[in-house]
């Protein structure tokens, strides 16, 4: 299995496209959006400057975009061409195929994490202790997870011309409802309502409670268990579905 | 030693539908080892769906399908079989050697990926990106995929489609090859004469059975496959002509007498017994093709 890994890596280093979308334009994003902003002014209730708070939202946008898009989309396009086919005539076991795709969007999340952290730490001075740096790092790429599987249902789910405009809706759907891109605390009193129970929502603020030296919120965890357990288990039947199929 | 041990590909009474469609009707076939197995069929015959189960690609609704004695997932992950389908595709955006390097990873008991690349013919394509190859190329990509390893059984959908001669020659004296080591081959071909000059046993498969399970020469005897051509002098007398062993159809117009027969020598025989004395005497063997058509619109014929 640590082949195709390998192999999935390589492709996935090739994509340029891929690669800039994952890797660089959170950090893009995150200077484009704290541009002007300066290192005093907090965001209501959090304690929090605004390059503080873009940065764990954008390093949790930058993580969301590896898992998610790298995973549906292939594995739609892989189940239509044969690919998966042919690795079922491999000893490769079943669900090797699945991890080895997760796995390496994993490594790819790693470094969109970093650099929107690094282009912080550099550009908009944003200020932790080691530990934050490491728990945060830690936190996000471990949530990302819950998205790694939201992507392998979604490549298991539609296929053909449906599973761009799918991935699509529930990416930015998720991104900006979930407050990645805005403060929730910006949005109407309902549209708050609905975003705290998205698992971008929790995903993010899993994040802030490390940068505000607090425990994570029971709540939050919650939701991103329940939402791991959710995709987790559609993933895997949708993926035993289509085995049977073939 | 045991019936399993000396057995490639056992199917027990398989059968697998599509809604009110019989894909493969109780099947039963046995295959063993070093044999080289053609599977022939018309279009819809369930070629394709008799692979998918002999594969474990698709589960039977009833009956077993086993590969060596074990299920078919089992020999796969054992490394015992090796298989090339016509809907089986590539990872894009890695290079053909990359691709077989895994291939060579994933089995058992892998060749060297040099040796694996050059026996398919690809050597010289190895840093050519997947996404960027002819039909025939993917098409020994894939061949090279199934021969990464060390594998009792090799399976082929349709192999030499988008091949040009010259490779679909060096391609089969891959086969032979490998047929020679003790492999058991089974492909399915559209190519009736690549059946005759390769196979050592077709089987013919028709509304997902059984038609015909023999050698190429048995298929041909089967259909009535050789023709007598020869003149003879008027009167002929047709009843007696009808009336010579094995014939199976007979042709007359004006001297010249076309008798199909599944066992030539006897009706020349007979035919010299009756005392005539047939003139310019041709006997043809038909090709297996012919023999197929034969076959399958003769149970056309029969189950319409």
């Amino acid at each position: 299995m640590n082949n195709l890994v390998t192999l999935e890596l390589t492709r996935a280093l090739r994509n340029r496209k891929f690669l800039f979308f994952s890797v660089i334009y959170p950090s893009v994003l995150f200077l484009l959006i704290s541009g002007t902003a300066d290192s005093t002014t907090t965001i209501d209730g959090t304690g929090l400057t605004l390059p503080t708070y873009m940065m764990v939202s954008m390093a949790s946008f930058g993580a969301l975009t590896a898992v998610l898009m790298g995973n549906s989309e292939r594995i739609a396009k892989e189940r239509e061409n044969g690919w998966v086919r042919q690795l079922r005539l491999t000893p490769l076991p079943g669900r090797g195929y699945v991890l080895a795709k997760t796995a390496s969007a994993a490594v790819v999340s790693l470094p969109s994490i970093v650099i929107v952290f690094v282009v912080a730490a550099v550009a908009k001075d944003v200020r932790l202790d080691a530990w934050q740096w490491l728990a945060l790092t830690g936190a996000i790429w471990a949530g990302s997870l819950v998205f790694a599987a939201l992507g392998v249902a979604i490549g298991y789910l539609a296929s053909g011309d449906a599973v761009r405009p799918i991935t699509m809706i529930v990416y930015f759907g998720l991104s900006m409802l979930g407050g990645l891109w805005m403060p929730t605390t910006t949005f109407p009193g309902w549209l708050q309502d609905i975003a705290e129970w998205l698992p971008t929502h929790a995903y993010a603020a899993l994040g802030r409670a490390i940068e505000q030296s607090q425990a994570p919120q029971a709540g939050d965890i919650a939701v991103l268990a329940v939402s791991f357990l959710l995709f987790a288990g559609g993933a895997a039947w949708l993926y035993r579905k289509d085995s049977l199929k073939a | 030693m045991t019936t399993t041990a000396t057995t490639a590909v056992a199917f027990d009474q398989v059968s697998k539908s599509y809604g009110t469609v019989r894909a493969v009707d109780a099947l039963t076939l046995t295959l063993h080892p070093g044999q080289t197995v053609a599977l022939l069929g018309p279009n819809g015959a369930g070629k394709s769906t008799a692979l998918d189960l002999l594969l474990g690609l698709r589960q039977p609704d009833t009956g077993t399908v086993r590969l060596f004695g074990s299920t078919p997932r089992e020999a796969i992950v054992a490394g015992r079989v090796g298989a090339m389908l016509q809907s089986g595709g590539l990872m894009d955006g890695v290079t053909v050697a990359e691709l077989v390097r895994l291939a060579c990873a994933l089995h058992p008991r892998p060749y060297a990926v040099t040796d694996v690349l050059s026996r398919a013919g690809i050597d010289r394509l190895a840093d050519r990106r997947v996404d960027k190859l002819s039909g025939g190329q993917s098409q020994r990509v894939r061949f090279a995929l199934a021969t990464a390893g060390d594998s009792d059984l090799i399976v082929l959908d349709e192999p030499t489609t988008g091949m040009d001669v010259t490779t679909r020659q060096a391609f089969w004296a891959t086969m032979r090859d490998q047929a020679d080591h003790g492999r058991t081959v089974l492909f399915a071909t559209h190519y009736l004469e690549e059946a005759d000059a390769i196979a050592d046993r077709v089987l013919v498969l028709h509304r997902g059975r059984l038609l015909a399970d023999g050698t190429a020469t048995e298929i041909k005897a089967k259909a009535g496959a050789r023709r007598i051509t020869f003149d003879l002098d008027a009167p002929i007398d047709e009843t007696a002509l009808r009336a010579l062993p094995f014939v199976s159809s007979l042709d007359v117009s004006g001297p010249t007498v076309r008798i199909r027969s599944t066992d030539a020598d006897a009706t020349v025989h007979g035919l010299y017994a009756q005392g005539s004395y047939p003139r310019n005497l041709e006997v043809a063997g038909l090709g297996l093709e012919e023999a197929f058509v034969a076959l399958t619109t003769a149970e056309e014929a029969r189950t319409a």
